[in-house]
């Protein structure tokens, strides 16, 4: 962002299996609760799933008017339509406030709603291809819950769908670039994903899950929970929010983004691919490695665990040691395309709050871990600047810097 | 940094045929390459059009991987991407490190989660692909093209549906304008799908015979396939380099209806924000734009509406300003559309010929324009406009223009 003006967060919008604000997920991340339980429905325990972070007791019409007709939203317009209505409350952007203005919305999620697709496409095959719903068929595509959502609100600026595991930090990158570059005022910006039946068959299938609960960075880690949910920041020129007399909850700092050609089957090029995007995030920052004092993992308990961690720990060297994580996988699990949102909402509140979560469960890191963690409960910490990095599923690397500010006084 | 930002390299794999050649001499003939669907069973739609590839053999194109580890929109991609960088004179590829690829598409891989359906409906769990979550969701797309090429720059899906090819032919011009990135592969794929072919029939938007766009008697779309890449880098390389230069990128513009899902806004509000915050980036009127490539899909609703949006933005001079929509050819190629739509601005801008919009037989006394009717036609194009429209109200317009010393 280098010579231009500053992309600051006004606002937060989540709606997650351990609250609907990031203060209630932020409060319940530090107090050690988990998200995850026992599987929503028995045939999930069938295909092997045996813990999930399902918000099970999504009510939509709580946040989208008790009279709203829902029907043309599916679970993820749904998830995703209720955090742009939190995070536009969150950020004093009233409709009185907004009419005439055209906010934006990037969303990442990474199967948009598998159980739309399949629906759809299962509803062909068994009663005919003209049995199927025109309602349904519009939210087939990876970025119906941005169009729905859009519709929802009436954000008629720029719009944009991302796809990936990794797609709910680039989201935020992407709408920063955006609204430094003068091209957007105010952009909602972060992830969604929903849990359902066929994804978790999905990575039930591709050996991904965990046996137990997932513990990131466990030397014994063996796979990670699906969970779900939506998480989007308000993001805006920090002239705008100034003069607006917004709250400045952080400032967006530089990006970096890498792949790995070998999509982490060679753990020398992971590990240089997570090195690479942390160095240009840094590098675009204008920052030292020494000044980030806080680290928002992507770690999940699945195998890149410890490639991230070595990547990280090639920047910042020495420090790496005492470098404080979070890997709110542990206790949200894995929500794909919402969790880079959710690591940076959170680091946002660990620096509001001068608390960040500790890793429930985290008794035995794995022995090659670069950092001494701190284990599984929350610490007294005021990070101002935080550094998340999002790996997607096939060699997808992001890593983005966020600068917190002074506590008022 | 701001960089100018040039298109060197073009790859094409499209209903007319694999290659940029092929598939320009094709368009400039104003050959339709729709026809009986061949890839399933049409006979419970009521329509049976579609513009599907024929012929298409991935291993001729790929060289690192197994065509057979990835969906079919993933293949037409890669090979779509190795040609582009042939075009370009790339084939060692330079600073793999800064360089990426950035993809659009609307059903990602839809033929992987076509066979996932058919197991749940079998019952038949066990068969599901045990590696459906790196076949299916949409970032596989260009990651197989990065993995093909070795690239371990930024790569990123954008999968906003049908103007998803713009989407990333703009942000990948910004990956180089910033010099976030050396070069980059841009544009979309999508493979020809039961579940795309059921959805548009349900509708009753897909075309009995032909698509006829902005015709009078015009009765739909047909669905198509295909991938379209364009190789992007700064203007001092390819200069330094000795490359062929087709047309420099100046500007782009994105907004969204905020209306309808599928159904684009009455006024045209929306696609003329975009058409205006192309104008506006590049630092050019409406005056300056010399062709525009349409959207132009051959419903009766999307193309009356477009042509709203056009007069919004070009006003008197709107008659003046040719306008064609290769769809009439290829059919809806989807998340590939507008990315194949760029070639052929890219094309246009280099050798001043515009393609005509084919099956064009009577105009419409209520959306009347300079349709180029049936035959291309030399004209001299300064600046390019490429209009795309998607499902979820996402608009995107990418202006490209010839490259003043």
């Amino acid at each position: 962002m280098s010579g231009r003006e500053a992309v600051v967060v006004t606002g937060l919008g989540v709606v997650s299996s351990l609250g609907d604000s990031a203060a209630a997920l932020h409060a319940a991340l530090c107090a050690g609760q988990s998200g995850l339980g026992p599987p929503p429905a028995l045939e999930w325990t069938t295909v092997g799933c045996r813990v999930a972070g399902a918000l099970r007791d999504f009510r939509p019409e709580r946040y989208l008017g008790a009279d709203a007709n829902l029907r043309p939203l599916d679970r993820t317009g749904r998830l995703l339509a209720a955090a742009a209505g939190l995070a536009l409350a969150d950020s004093g952007w009233t409709a009185e406030r907004r009419s005439g203005m055209e906010i934006g919305l990037v969303a990442g999620t990474l199967f948009g709603s598998l159980a739309t697709v399949s629906g759809f496409d299962c509803r062909a095959l068994t009663a005919g291809p003209s049995y199927v719903k025109p309602l349904d068929f519009a939210n087939t595509v990876f970025n119906a819950a941005a169009g729905q959502t859009a519709i929802w609100h009436r954000l008629g600026g720029l719009n944009a769908t991302l796809g990936g595991a990794s797609a709910g930090l680039e989201a935020i990158s992407f709408a920063a670039q955006q609204i430094a570059a003068g091209r957007a005022d105010v952009v909602l910006a972060g992830g969604v994903e929903e849990l359902c039946a066929e994804s978790v068959l999905a990575f039930a299938r591709a050996g991904l899950l965990c046996d137990e609960h997932p513990i990131p960075f466990a030397a014994e880690r063996n796979g990670f929970a699906l969970g779900e949910g939506a998480a989007l920041l308000v993001l805006e020129r920090a002239s705008r929010a100034e003069n607006r007399g917004a709250r400045i909850l952080g400032t967006i700092g530089g990006d970096g983004r890498r792949f790995d050609p070998s999509r982490g089957a060679d753990e020398q090029a992971i590990v240089a691919a997570v090195a690479d995007a942390v160095a240009e995030a840094l590098r675009r920052s204008r920052i030292e490695p020494a000044a980030i004092d806080a680290w928002s993992a992507s770690a999940s308990g699945g195998r890149l665990d410890l490639a991230e961690a070595l990547g990280v720990a090639r920047v910042l060297g020495e420090g790496a040691v005492r470098l404080p994580v979070a890997a709110v996988k542990a206790q949200l699990g894995e929500t794909l395309g919402a969790a880079g949102a959710f690591q940076v909402a959170a680091l946002i509140e660990s620096g509001r709050t001068g608390r960040l979560p500790g890793i429930p469960g985290l008794e035995r890191p794995d022995p090659r871990l670069p950092m001494a963690l701190a284990g599984p409960a929350a610490r007294e910490l005021r990070p101002r600047r935080g550094l998340a990095t999002s790996l997607g599923l096939d060699g997808q690397v992001a890593a983005l810097v966020v600068e917190l500010p002074e506590p008022r006084p | 940094m701001s960089r100018r930002v040039v298109v060197t390299g073009l790859g094409a794999v499209t209903p007319l045929g694999i290659g940029r050649e092929v598939f320009w001499s094709g368009v400039l003939a104003g050959r339709p390459a729709t026809g009986p669907v061949q890839s399933f069973d049409a006979s419970p739609y009521g329509v049976d059009r579609g513009a599907e590839v024929r012929g298409f053999d991935p291993a001729a194109y790929l060289r690192r991987q197994d065509p057979a580890a990835m969906g079919r929109a993933s293949q037409m991609a890669a090979a779509a991407a190795r040609l582009a960088l042939a075009d370009a004179g790339l084939e060692d590829v330079p600073q793999p490190g800064r360089a990426g690829c950035v993809m659009g598409t609307t059903t990602g891989e839809p033929l992987e989660v076509e066979r996932f359906d058919e197991a749940l409906v079998a019952r038949e769990l066990d068969q599901v692909d045990r590696r459906f979550v790196h076949r299916y969701p949409s970032p596989v797309i260009p990651a197989n093209v990065a993995a093909e090429l070795g690239l371990s720059g930024p790569t990123a899906m954008i999968p906003t549906a049908c103007a998803a090819g713009n989407y990333a032919v703009a942000h990948a011009y910004d990956l180089v304008r910033q010099g976030t990135a050396e070069w980059m592969l841009a544009g979309g794929a999508d493979a020809f799908s039961r579940i795309t072919y059921s959805g548009f029939a349900r509708l009753g938007a897909i075309a009995p015979d032909l698509c006829r766009p902005f015709d009078r008697n015009r009765r739909g779309m047909i669905p198509g396939e295909g991938a379209g890449l364009l190789v992007l880098e700064p203007l001092e390389a390819a200069r330094a380099r000795g490359a062929r230069i087709y047309a420099e990128i100046v500007g782009y513009g994105l907004s969204c209806d905020a209306f309808h899902m599928t159904g684009a806004h009455p006024e045209g509000e929306g696609a003329a924000r975009a058409m205006e915050q192309a104008l506006r980036t590049s630092g050019l009127g409406p005056a300056a734009v010399s062709y525009v490539s349409a959207h132009g899909t051959g419903t009766p609703t999307n193309d009356r509406v477009e042509v709203v949006a056009l007069v919004r933005v070009f006003a008197e001079r709107a008659p003046a300003v040719p306008v064609s929509s290769i769809k009439s050819m290829i059919g809806h190629t989807m998340g590939a559309a507008s990315a194949l739509e760029a070639i052929v601005c890219c094309l246009a801008v280099g050798s001043d010929v515009v393609p005509p919009t084919a099956n064009f037989e009577e105009a419409d006394p209520g959306c009347n324009l300079d349709f180029v009717p049936n035959r291309a036609r030399e004209h001299r194009v300064e600046v390019a406009m490429n209009n795309a429209y998607a499902f979820g109200g996402n608009n995107a317009s990418v202006l490209f223009a010839k490259v003043a010393p």
